[in-house]
Protein backbone atom coordinates (compact mmCIF):
# COMPACT_ATOMS: atom_id res chain seq x y z
CA UNK A 1 0.00 0.00 0.00
CA UNK A 2 1.12 3.53 -0.76
CA UNK A 3 0.72 4.49 2.92
CA UNK A 4 3.46 2.00 3.82
CA UNK A 5 5.82 3.58 1.29
CA UNK A 6 5.05 7.02 2.67
CA UNK A 7 5.59 5.77 6.24
CA UNK A 8 8.94 4.31 5.24
CA UNK A 9 10.15 7.52 3.54
CA UNK A 10 8.86 9.74 6.31
CA UNK A 11 10.36 7.42 8.95
CA UNK A 12 13.82 7.71 7.41
CA UNK A 13 13.61 11.51 7.17
CA UNK A 14 12.31 11.81 10.73
CA UNK A 15 15.06 9.54 12.10
CA UNK A 16 17.88 11.41 10.39
CA UNK A 17 16.42 14.83 11.25
CA UNK A 18 15.94 14.01 14.92
CA UNK A 19 19.48 12.62 15.26
CA UNK A 20 20.83 15.79 13.63
CA UNK A 21 20.19 17.31 17.06
CA UNK A 22 23.47 15.67 18.13
CA UNK A 23 25.30 18.03 15.79
CA UNK A 24 23.36 21.00 17.16
CA UNK A 25 19.77 22.07 17.57
CA UNK A 26 18.42 23.01 14.16
CA UNK A 27 15.06 23.71 12.49
CA UNK A 28 14.76 20.14 11.14
CA UNK A 29 15.27 18.41 14.48
CA UNK A 30 12.96 20.93 16.15
CA UNK A 31 10.25 20.40 13.53
CA UNK A 32 10.26 16.62 13.99
CA UNK A 33 10.39 16.98 17.77
CA UNK A 34 7.32 19.23 17.73
CA UNK A 35 5.59 16.91 15.28
CA UNK A 36 6.24 13.93 17.53
CA UNK A 37 4.90 15.68 20.62
CA UNK A 38 1.87 16.96 18.74
CA UNK A 39 1.07 13.61 17.15
CA UNK A 40 1.49 11.77 20.45
CA UNK A 41 -0.87 14.23 22.16
CA UNK A 42 -3.48 14.05 19.41
CA UNK A 43 -3.27 10.28 19.17
CA UNK A 44 -3.77 9.93 22.93
CA UNK A 45 -6.66 12.40 22.86
CA UNK A 46 -8.34 10.62 19.95
CA UNK A 47 -7.88 7.21 21.58
CA UNK A 48 -9.35 8.39 24.85
CA UNK A 49 -12.25 10.20 23.18
CA UNK A 50 -13.08 7.13 21.11
CA UNK A 51 -12.86 4.86 24.15
CA UNK A 52 -15.03 7.18 26.24
CA UNK A 53 -17.68 7.44 23.54
CA UNK A 54 -17.69 3.68 22.99
CA UNK A 55 -17.66 3.01 26.71
CA UNK A 56 -20.26 5.47 27.88
CA UNK A 57 -22.54 6.23 24.97
CA UNK A 58 -22.63 3.67 22.19
CA UNK A 59 -21.49 0.48 23.89
CA UNK A 60 -23.66 -2.27 25.26
CA UNK A 61 -25.49 -1.36 28.50
CA UNK A 62 -24.67 2.31 27.95
CA UNK A 63 -26.72 5.48 27.55
CA UNK A 64 -27.99 4.31 24.18
CA UNK A 65 -29.45 1.30 25.98
CA UNK A 66 -31.15 3.54 28.56
CA UNK A 67 -28.45 3.22 31.23
CA UNK A 68 -28.42 6.89 32.19
CA UNK A 69 -26.01 6.51 35.11
CA UNK A 70 -23.25 7.07 32.55
CA UNK A 71 -24.39 10.69 32.30
CA UNK A 72 -22.82 11.37 35.70
CA UNK A 73 -19.17 10.75 34.70
CA UNK A 74 -19.77 12.56 31.40
CA UNK A 75 -21.09 15.65 33.21
CA UNK A 76 -18.26 15.53 35.75
CA UNK A 77 -15.66 15.29 32.99
CA UNK A 78 -17.26 18.19 31.08
CA UNK A 79 -16.70 20.33 34.18
CA UNK A 80 -12.98 20.27 33.34
CA UNK A 81 -13.74 22.88 30.67
CA UNK A 82 -14.51 25.46 33.34
CA UNK A 83 -10.74 25.78 33.56
CA UNK A 84 -11.01 28.21 30.66
CA UNK A 85 -13.40 30.60 32.40
CA UNK A 86 -12.53 33.06 35.12
CA UNK A 87 -16.02 33.32 36.56
CA UNK A 88 -16.69 29.58 36.99
CA UNK A 89 -13.12 28.42 37.49
CA UNK A 90 -14.06 27.03 40.92
CA UNK A 91 -16.26 24.42 39.22
CA UNK A 92 -13.15 23.00 37.55
CA UNK A 93 -11.88 22.01 40.98
CA UNK A 94 -14.69 19.47 41.51
CA UNK A 95 -13.62 16.92 38.86
CA UNK A 96 -10.00 17.42 39.88
CA UNK A 97 -10.80 16.75 43.53
CA UNK A 98 -12.89 13.69 42.63
CA UNK A 99 -10.04 12.21 40.56
CA UNK A 100 -7.43 13.03 43.21
CA UNK A 101 -9.64 11.53 45.91
CA UNK A 102 -10.29 8.31 44.00
CA UNK A 103 -6.61 7.90 43.10
CA UNK A 104 -5.45 8.64 46.65
CA UNK A 105 -7.87 6.09 48.05
CA UNK A 106 -6.84 3.44 45.53
CA UNK A 107 -3.13 4.17 45.86
CA UNK A 108 -3.05 4.06 49.64
CA UNK A 109 -4.62 0.60 49.76
CA UNK A 110 -2.55 -0.77 46.89
CA UNK A 111 0.78 0.74 47.86
CA UNK A 112 0.65 -0.19 51.53
CA UNK A 113 0.28 -3.82 50.57
CA UNK A 114 2.60 -4.08 47.56
CA UNK A 115 5.26 -1.42 48.13
CA UNK A 116 5.38 -1.31 51.93
CA UNK A 117 4.29 -4.47 53.74
CA UNK A 118 5.47 -6.93 51.09
CA UNK A 119 8.87 -5.21 50.89
CA UNK A 120 9.36 -5.17 54.68
CA UNK A 121 8.27 -8.78 54.86
CA UNK A 122 10.75 -9.78 52.17
CA UNK A 123 13.64 -7.84 53.73
CA UNK A 124 12.89 -9.36 57.15
CA UNK A 125 12.74 -12.85 55.63
CA UNK A 126 16.21 -12.37 54.15
CA UNK A 127 17.74 -11.05 57.35
CA UNK A 128 18.86 -14.18 59.27
CA UNK A 129 22.65 -14.30 59.54
CA UNK A 130 22.75 -17.52 61.55
CA UNK A 131 21.31 -20.85 60.49
CA UNK A 132 21.88 -23.90 58.37
CA UNK A 133 23.32 -23.14 54.97
CA UNK A 134 23.33 -19.35 55.44
CA UNK A 135 27.10 -19.11 54.86
CA UNK A 136 27.29 -21.79 52.20
CA UNK A 137 27.42 -21.08 48.46
CA UNK A 138 23.81 -21.21 47.24
CA UNK A 139 22.86 -23.67 44.53
CA UNK A 140 20.47 -21.07 43.07
CA UNK A 141 22.40 -19.36 40.24
CA UNK A 142 23.30 -15.73 40.85
CA UNK A 143 22.54 -15.85 44.57
CA UNK A 144 26.00 -16.38 46.11
CA UNK A 145 26.21 -16.53 49.93
CA UNK A 146 22.74 -15.79 51.41
CA UNK A 147 24.33 -14.63 54.68
CA UNK A 148 26.54 -12.12 52.88
CA UNK A 149 23.52 -10.83 50.96
CA UNK A 150 21.66 -10.37 54.25
CA UNK A 151 24.60 -8.49 55.73
CA UNK A 152 24.75 -6.17 52.71
CA UNK A 153 20.99 -5.59 52.89
CA UNK A 154 21.18 -4.73 56.61
CA UNK A 155 24.16 -2.40 56.25
CA UNK A 156 22.86 -0.84 53.02
CA UNK A 157 19.34 -0.19 54.35
CA UNK A 158 20.47 1.34 57.66
CA UNK A 159 23.32 3.45 56.29
CA UNK A 160 21.37 4.70 53.26
CA UNK A 161 18.48 5.71 55.53
CA UNK A 162 20.92 7.46 57.88
CA UNK A 163 22.11 9.62 54.98
CA UNK A 164 18.68 11.28 54.94
CA UNK A 165 18.69 11.85 58.70
CA UNK A 166 19.23 15.60 59.08
CA UNK A 167 18.21 16.18 62.68
CA UNK A 168 21.80 15.71 63.90
CA UNK A 169 25.02 16.83 62.29
CA UNK A 170 26.73 14.08 60.29
CA UNK A 171 29.68 13.60 62.70
CA UNK A 172 31.14 10.64 64.59
CA UNK A 173 29.25 7.35 64.20
CA UNK A 174 26.50 9.04 62.20
CA UNK A 175 29.14 10.58 59.92
CA UNK A 176 30.66 7.14 59.20
CA UNK A 177 27.22 5.68 58.61
CA UNK A 178 26.19 8.45 56.20
CA UNK A 179 29.46 8.08 54.31
CA UNK A 180 28.88 4.34 53.83
CA UNK A 181 25.25 5.09 52.93
CA UNK A 182 26.44 7.55 50.31
CA UNK A 183 28.52 4.80 48.67
CA UNK A 184 25.50 2.51 48.61
CA UNK A 185 23.42 5.27 47.02
CA UNK A 186 26.17 5.96 44.46
CA UNK A 187 26.28 2.26 43.55
CA UNK A 188 22.50 2.34 43.09
CA UNK A 189 22.67 5.42 40.89
CA UNK A 190 25.52 3.81 38.94
CA UNK A 191 23.38 0.74 38.25
CA UNK A 192 20.51 3.00 37.17
CA UNK A 193 22.87 4.94 34.89
CA UNK A 194 24.17 1.70 33.35
CA UNK A 195 20.62 0.58 32.64
CA UNK A 196 19.82 3.96 31.12
CA UNK A 197 22.79 3.70 28.76
CA UNK A 198 21.70 0.17 27.84
CA UNK A 199 18.16 1.37 27.11
CA UNK A 200 19.28 4.33 25.01
CA UNK A 201 21.67 2.21 22.95
CA UNK A 202 18.85 -0.30 22.41
CA UNK A 203 16.65 2.45 21.00
CA UNK A 204 19.52 3.67 18.80
CA UNK A 205 20.03 0.12 17.52
CA UNK A 206 16.30 -0.10 16.84
CA UNK A 207 16.47 2.98 14.63
CA UNK A 208 19.61 1.75 12.86
CA UNK A 209 18.00 -1.60 12.10
CA UNK A 210 14.99 0.25 10.72
CA UNK A 211 17.28 2.28 8.46
CA UNK A 212 19.33 -0.70 7.26
CA UNK A 213 16.70 -3.43 7.03
CA UNK A 214 13.28 -1.97 6.23
CA UNK A 215 12.12 -2.54 2.70
CA UNK A 216 9.02 -1.66 0.69
CA UNK A 217 8.44 -4.21 -2.05
CA UNK A 218 4.96 -4.03 -3.55
CA UNK A 219 3.38 -3.42 -6.96
CA UNK A 220 6.76 -3.68 -8.67
CA UNK A 221 8.24 -0.89 -6.50
CA UNK A 222 11.30 -1.77 -4.44
CA UNK A 223 12.50 0.84 -1.94
CA UNK A 224 15.06 0.08 0.73
CA UNK A 225 15.07 2.51 3.64
CA UNK A 226 18.78 3.14 3.24
CA UNK A 227 18.22 4.48 -0.29
CA UNK A 228 16.66 7.55 1.32
CA UNK A 229 19.40 8.16 3.89
CA UNK A 230 21.63 10.23 1.52
CA UNK A 231 18.69 12.49 0.61
CA UNK A 232 17.84 13.07 4.27
CA UNK A 233 21.52 13.69 5.14
CA UNK A 234 21.75 16.12 2.19
CA UNK A 235 18.78 18.03 3.63
CA UNK A 236 20.58 18.31 6.98
CA UNK A 237 23.77 19.55 5.25
CA UNK A 238 21.79 22.16 3.26
CA UNK A 239 20.21 23.43 6.47
CA UNK A 240 23.64 23.48 8.15
CA UNK A 241 25.10 25.56 5.30
CA UNK A 242 22.09 27.87 5.35
CA UNK A 243 22.48 28.37 9.11
CA UNK A 244 26.15 29.19 8.61
CA UNK A 245 25.48 31.69 5.82
CA UNK A 246 22.96 33.58 7.92
CA UNK A 247 24.26 36.64 9.72
CA UNK A 248 24.44 35.98 13.42
CA UNK A 249 21.51 37.43 15.28
CA UNK A 250 22.47 40.30 17.51
CA UNK A 251 21.97 39.59 21.18
CA UNK A 252 19.05 41.57 22.58
CA UNK A 253 20.03 44.88 24.10
CA UNK A 254 19.89 44.93 27.88
CA UNK A 255 16.82 46.57 29.30
CA UNK A 256 17.44 50.12 30.55
CA UNK A 257 18.00 50.34 34.27
CA UNK A 258 15.02 51.74 36.12
CA UNK A 259 15.60 55.26 37.27
CA UNK A 260 15.92 55.80 40.95
CA UNK A 261 12.91 57.61 42.34
CA UNK A 262 13.79 61.16 43.17
CA UNK A 263 13.59 61.83 46.84
CA UNK A 264 11.07 64.41 47.78
CA UNK A 265 12.18 67.47 49.60
CA UNK B 1 47.41 15.07 23.22
CA UNK B 2 47.72 14.54 26.95
CA UNK B 3 45.21 12.53 28.92
CA UNK B 4 44.28 15.60 30.95
CA UNK B 5 43.05 17.35 27.79
CA UNK B 6 40.57 14.55 27.12
CA UNK B 7 37.91 16.41 29.05
CA UNK B 8 37.98 19.08 26.33
CA UNK B 9 37.25 16.71 23.40
CA UNK B 10 34.18 17.73 21.43
CA UNK B 11 31.48 15.24 22.37
CA UNK B 12 30.43 14.94 18.73
CA UNK B 13 33.57 12.89 18.00
CA UNK B 14 32.32 10.40 20.59
CA UNK B 15 28.92 10.25 18.85
CA UNK B 16 30.62 9.47 15.53
CA UNK B 17 32.74 6.75 17.16
CA UNK B 18 29.68 5.27 18.83
CA UNK B 19 27.78 5.33 15.53
CA UNK B 20 30.60 3.46 13.77
CA UNK B 21 31.08 0.90 16.53
CA UNK B 22 27.34 0.18 16.77
CA UNK B 23 26.84 0.02 13.01
CA UNK B 24 29.63 -2.42 12.19
CA UNK B 25 28.25 -5.38 14.21
CA UNK B 26 24.82 -4.77 12.68
CA UNK B 27 26.27 -5.10 9.18
CA UNK B 28 28.79 -7.82 10.07
CA UNK B 29 27.40 -9.75 13.07
CA UNK B 30 30.05 -11.00 15.50
CA UNK B 31 27.88 -13.91 16.74
CA UNK B 32 28.98 -13.42 20.33
CA UNK B 33 27.82 -16.09 22.79
CA UNK B 34 24.67 -15.29 24.78
CA UNK B 35 24.57 -16.09 28.48
CA UNK B 36 20.89 -16.60 29.33
CA UNK B 37 20.03 -14.66 32.48
CA UNK B 38 18.05 -16.10 35.37
CA UNK B 39 15.33 -13.46 34.90
CA UNK B 40 14.60 -14.50 31.32
CA UNK B 41 14.78 -18.20 32.19
CA UNK B 42 12.08 -17.71 34.80
CA UNK B 43 9.75 -16.05 32.28
CA UNK B 44 10.35 -18.96 29.92
CA UNK B 45 9.90 -21.68 32.55
CA UNK B 46 6.74 -20.07 33.92
CA UNK B 47 5.20 -20.04 30.45
CA UNK B 48 6.37 -23.61 29.81
CA UNK B 49 4.84 -24.83 33.06
CA UNK B 50 1.35 -23.59 32.25
CA UNK B 51 -1.06 -26.13 30.85
CA UNK B 52 -2.53 -25.82 27.37
CA UNK B 53 -5.76 -23.86 27.55
CA UNK B 54 -4.53 -21.56 30.32
CA UNK B 55 -5.61 -17.94 29.96
CA UNK B 56 -2.76 -15.46 29.50
CA UNK B 57 -3.27 -11.69 29.60
CA UNK B 58 -0.91 -9.85 27.27
CA UNK B 59 -0.89 -6.18 28.15
CA UNK B 60 0.82 -3.79 25.71
CA UNK B 61 1.56 -0.78 27.90
CA UNK B 62 4.18 1.03 25.90
CA UNK B 63 4.41 3.46 23.02
CA UNK B 64 6.43 3.81 19.82
CA UNK B 65 9.35 5.39 21.71
CA UNK B 66 10.26 2.09 23.41
CA UNK B 67 9.09 -0.23 20.66
CA UNK B 68 12.63 -1.48 19.80
CA UNK B 69 12.91 -2.94 23.30
CA UNK B 70 9.35 -3.98 24.18
CA UNK B 71 8.03 -5.22 20.85
CA UNK B 72 10.43 -8.18 20.30
CA UNK B 73 9.81 -9.29 23.90
CA UNK B 74 6.04 -9.23 23.49
CA UNK B 75 6.11 -10.86 20.07
CA UNK B 76 8.36 -13.71 21.24
CA UNK B 77 6.15 -14.34 24.28
CA UNK B 78 2.99 -14.28 22.17
CA UNK B 79 4.56 -16.86 19.87
CA UNK B 80 5.48 -19.02 22.87
CA UNK B 81 1.98 -18.82 24.30
CA UNK B 82 0.40 -19.70 20.95
CA UNK B 83 2.77 -22.64 20.45
CA UNK B 84 1.88 -23.97 23.91
CA UNK B 85 -1.83 -23.88 23.03
CA UNK B 86 -2.76 -21.22 25.57
CA UNK B 87 -5.56 -18.71 25.24
CA UNK B 88 -4.66 -15.06 24.89
CA UNK B 89 -6.58 -11.99 25.97
CA UNK B 90 -4.56 -9.05 24.67
CA UNK B 91 -5.20 -5.43 25.57
CA UNK B 92 -3.49 -2.09 26.15
CA UNK B 93 -3.87 0.41 28.97
CA UNK B 94 -1.94 2.96 26.89
CA UNK B 95 -3.73 4.43 23.85
CA UNK B 96 -0.47 4.25 21.89
CA UNK B 97 -0.07 0.59 22.83
CA UNK B 98 -3.26 -0.44 21.01
CA UNK B 99 -1.94 -0.40 17.40
CA UNK B 100 1.35 -1.94 18.51
CA UNK B 101 -0.50 -4.79 20.17
CA UNK B 102 -2.52 -5.39 17.03
CA UNK B 103 0.70 -5.40 14.99
CA UNK B 104 2.23 -8.04 17.27
CA UNK B 105 -0.89 -10.20 17.02
CA UNK B 106 -0.89 -9.92 13.23
CA UNK B 107 2.76 -10.97 13.10
CA UNK B 108 2.14 -14.01 15.31
CA UNK B 109 -1.38 -15.11 14.33
CA UNK B 110 -1.18 -14.09 10.67
CA UNK B 111 -1.84 -10.96 8.65
CA UNK B 112 -5.58 -11.82 8.44
CA UNK B 113 -5.99 -11.29 12.19
CA UNK B 114 -8.71 -10.93 13.53
CA UNK B 115 -10.36 -12.77 10.63
CA UNK B 116 -8.94 -16.11 11.73
CA UNK B 117 -10.87 -19.19 12.87
CA UNK B 118 -9.47 -19.13 16.41
CA UNK B 119 -10.47 -15.51 17.08
CA UNK B 120 -12.91 -15.39 19.97
CA UNK B 121 -12.11 -18.88 21.23
CA UNK B 122 -8.29 -18.91 21.47
CA UNK B 123 -7.41 -15.25 21.18
CA UNK B 124 -9.21 -11.95 21.74
CA UNK B 125 -7.95 -8.42 21.28
CA UNK B 126 -9.67 -5.80 23.43
CA UNK B 127 -7.52 -2.89 22.24
CA UNK B 128 -7.26 0.20 24.43
CA UNK B 129 -8.94 -0.12 27.80
CA UNK B 130 -9.42 3.38 29.26
CA UNK B 131 -8.91 4.47 32.84
CA UNK B 132 -5.26 3.53 33.46
CA UNK B 133 -5.06 2.24 37.07
CA UNK B 134 -8.83 2.41 37.49
CA UNK B 135 -9.22 0.53 34.20
CA UNK B 136 -6.81 -2.17 35.39
CA UNK B 137 -8.68 -2.61 38.63
CA UNK B 138 -12.04 -2.70 36.88
CA UNK B 139 -10.75 -5.21 34.34
CA UNK B 140 -9.46 -7.47 37.10
CA UNK B 141 -12.76 -7.22 39.02
CA UNK B 142 -15.00 -7.77 36.00
CA UNK B 143 -13.58 -7.84 32.49
CA UNK B 144 -16.90 -6.98 30.83
CA UNK B 145 -17.30 -3.81 32.91
CA UNK B 146 -13.90 -2.47 31.86
CA UNK B 147 -14.76 -2.65 28.20
CA UNK B 148 -18.02 -3.70 26.60
CA UNK B 149 -16.59 -4.52 23.20
CA UNK B 150 -13.35 -5.83 21.74
CA UNK B 151 -11.07 -3.72 19.53
CA UNK B 152 -13.28 -4.42 16.52
CA UNK B 153 -16.61 -3.55 18.12
CA UNK B 154 -17.82 -7.08 18.88
CA UNK B 155 -19.69 -7.33 22.19
CA UNK B 156 -17.51 -9.09 24.76
CA UNK B 157 -20.43 -11.26 25.85
CA UNK B 158 -20.57 -12.89 22.43
CA UNK B 159 -16.92 -14.03 22.56
CA UNK B 160 -16.59 -17.52 24.07
CA UNK B 161 -13.10 -16.82 25.47
CA UNK B 162 -14.33 -13.76 27.38
CA UNK B 163 -17.04 -15.88 29.00
CA UNK B 164 -14.25 -18.01 30.45
CA UNK B 165 -12.24 -14.93 31.43
CA UNK B 166 -14.54 -12.90 33.64
CA UNK B 167 -12.20 -11.69 36.38
CA UNK B 168 -8.67 -12.03 37.79
CA UNK B 169 -9.63 -15.42 39.25
CA UNK B 170 -9.55 -16.74 35.67
CA UNK B 171 -6.12 -15.31 34.75
CA UNK B 172 -3.33 -17.91 34.79
CA UNK B 173 -0.58 -15.47 33.86
CA UNK B 174 -0.33 -11.72 33.33
CA UNK B 175 2.38 -10.78 30.83
CA UNK B 176 3.05 -7.07 31.18
CA UNK B 177 5.00 -5.31 28.42
CA UNK B 178 5.65 -2.00 30.11
CA UNK B 179 7.68 1.15 29.88
CA UNK B 180 6.01 3.49 32.36
CA UNK B 181 2.76 4.20 34.16
CA UNK B 182 0.43 2.35 34.14
CA UNK B 183 2.78 -0.59 34.11
CA UNK B 184 3.98 -3.48 36.22
CA UNK B 185 3.67 -1.64 39.56
CA UNK B 186 0.02 -0.84 38.89
CA UNK B 187 -0.65 -4.48 37.94
CA UNK B 188 0.94 -5.54 41.23
CA UNK B 189 -1.11 -3.03 43.20
CA UNK B 190 -4.49 -3.18 41.51
CA UNK B 191 -4.65 -6.69 40.08
CA UNK B 192 -2.34 -9.01 41.97
CA UNK B 193 -2.61 -7.26 45.37
CA UNK B 194 -6.42 -7.33 45.32
CA UNK B 195 -6.85 -10.83 43.92
CA UNK B 196 -4.86 -13.28 46.00
CA UNK B 197 -1.21 -12.23 45.56
CA UNK B 198 1.60 -13.66 43.43
CA UNK B 199 0.42 -17.27 43.61
CA UNK B 200 -3.05 -16.39 42.28
CA UNK B 201 -2.00 -13.92 39.57
CA UNK B 202 1.64 -14.52 38.57
CA UNK B 203 3.16 -11.63 36.65
CA UNK B 204 5.98 -11.71 34.12
CA UNK B 205 7.30 -8.42 32.85
CA UNK B 206 9.11 -7.29 29.74
CA UNK B 207 10.50 -3.87 30.32
CA UNK B 208 12.90 -1.25 29.06
CA UNK B 209 16.36 -1.65 30.59
CA UNK B 210 16.09 1.74 32.27
CA UNK B 211 13.11 0.57 34.36
CA UNK B 212 14.53 -2.73 35.54
CA UNK B 213 16.47 -1.51 38.63
CA UNK B 214 13.19 -0.10 39.97
CA UNK B 215 11.53 -3.51 39.47
CA UNK B 216 14.13 -5.56 41.28
CA UNK B 217 12.56 -5.15 44.76
CA UNK B 218 9.33 -6.61 43.36
CA UNK B 219 11.22 -9.43 41.65
CA UNK B 220 13.05 -10.32 44.87
CA UNK B 221 9.78 -10.51 46.79
CA UNK B 222 8.27 -12.78 44.13
CA UNK B 223 5.59 -10.24 43.17
CA UNK B 224 7.14 -10.30 39.69
CA UNK B 225 7.99 -13.85 38.66
CA UNK B 226 10.39 -13.07 35.84
CA UNK B 227 11.72 -10.11 33.86
CA UNK B 228 12.86 -9.64 30.28
CA UNK B 229 15.41 -6.87 30.56
CA UNK B 230 15.26 -4.62 27.52
CA UNK B 231 16.67 -5.72 24.20
CA UNK B 232 19.00 -8.21 25.89
CA UNK B 233 16.01 -9.89 27.56
CA UNK B 234 14.22 -10.09 24.21
CA UNK B 235 17.32 -11.66 22.63
CA UNK B 236 17.67 -14.20 25.45
CA UNK B 237 14.00 -15.19 25.12
CA UNK B 238 14.24 -15.48 21.35
CA UNK B 239 17.32 -17.67 21.76
CA UNK B 240 15.49 -20.01 24.17
CA UNK B 241 12.55 -20.21 21.78
CA UNK B 242 14.86 -20.87 18.83
CA UNK B 243 16.18 -24.00 20.57
CA UNK B 244 12.80 -25.50 21.51
CA UNK B 245 10.42 -24.12 18.89
CA UNK B 246 12.57 -23.01 15.95
CA UNK B 247 11.71 -19.35 16.50
CA UNK B 248 13.81 -16.90 14.49
CA UNK B 249 16.57 -15.50 16.67
CA UNK B 250 16.55 -12.01 15.17
CA UNK B 251 18.19 -10.00 17.94
CA UNK B 252 21.69 -11.48 17.52
CA UNK B 253 23.18 -8.54 15.57
CA UNK B 254 21.46 -6.09 17.94
CA UNK B 255 23.01 -7.76 21.00
CA UNK B 256 26.43 -7.75 19.32
CA UNK B 257 26.03 -4.03 18.59
CA UNK B 258 24.88 -3.39 22.14
CA UNK B 259 27.87 -5.24 23.61
CA UNK B 260 30.32 -3.34 21.42
CA UNK B 261 28.57 -0.04 22.27
CA UNK B 262 28.82 -0.81 25.99
CA UNK B 263 32.52 -1.64 25.75
CA UNK B 264 33.13 1.65 23.96
CA UNK B 265 31.19 3.63 26.58
CA UNK B 266 33.11 1.86 29.36
CA UNK B 267 36.35 2.89 27.66
CA UNK B 268 35.08 6.49 27.44
CA UNK B 269 34.25 6.43 31.15
CA UNK B 270 37.64 4.97 32.13
CA UNK B 271 39.60 7.42 29.94
CA UNK B 272 37.44 10.32 31.11
CA UNK B 273 38.03 9.44 34.75
CA UNK B 274 41.78 9.12 34.22
CA UNK B 275 41.76 12.54 32.56
CA UNK B 276 39.74 13.96 35.43
CA UNK B 277 42.09 12.52 38.08
CA UNK B 278 45.17 13.78 36.23
CA UNK B 279 43.67 17.27 35.92
CA UNK B 280 42.86 17.28 39.62
CA UNK B 281 46.31 16.01 40.62
CA UNK B 282 47.85 18.94 38.70
CA UNK B 283 45.67 21.35 40.61
CA UNK B 284 43.51 22.21 37.61
CA UNK B 285 39.80 22.74 37.57
CA UNK B 286 37.76 19.57 37.45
Amino acid sequence: MIQDLFALIFGVFATIFIYSFLWKENPLSRAIEHLFVGMAAVYTLAGMYDAAMTQAIWGTQRIEQGNFIWLIPILISLMYFFFFTKKYFYLYRYPVSIVVGIMAGMMICGMIQSNFLAQIQSTARDLPLIGAGVWEWSTVPGTGFPGLNSLIIIIGTITALSFFFFTWEHKGALGVSTKIGRYFLMATFGAAYGSTVMARISLFIGRLRFLYETTFDESGILVNAWYIIPIAVACVIIVALWLRSRPEAKPPEPAPKPEKPKSKG
Amino acid sequence: MSLSSIAKIDRRYLYVLLFIFVTLPLLYPLKLPIPIGEHAKRVYSKTEDLAAGSIVIESFDFGPSTRPENFPQAKAHLFHVRERGMKVVALAFWPSGAPIGEDALRQVYGSDFPNIPEYGTEVVYLGYVPGAEVGMQTFADNTATAKGTDHYGTAIGSLPLMQQCQSAADFDLWAEWASGTPGEQQVIQFVQGRHGGPSAVPIVVGSTAVSVPGMMPFYLTGQIYGILNGLAGAGEYEFLLSIDYGYTYAQGPSLDAQSVGHVLILLFIIIGNIGYLLTRSKGGKS
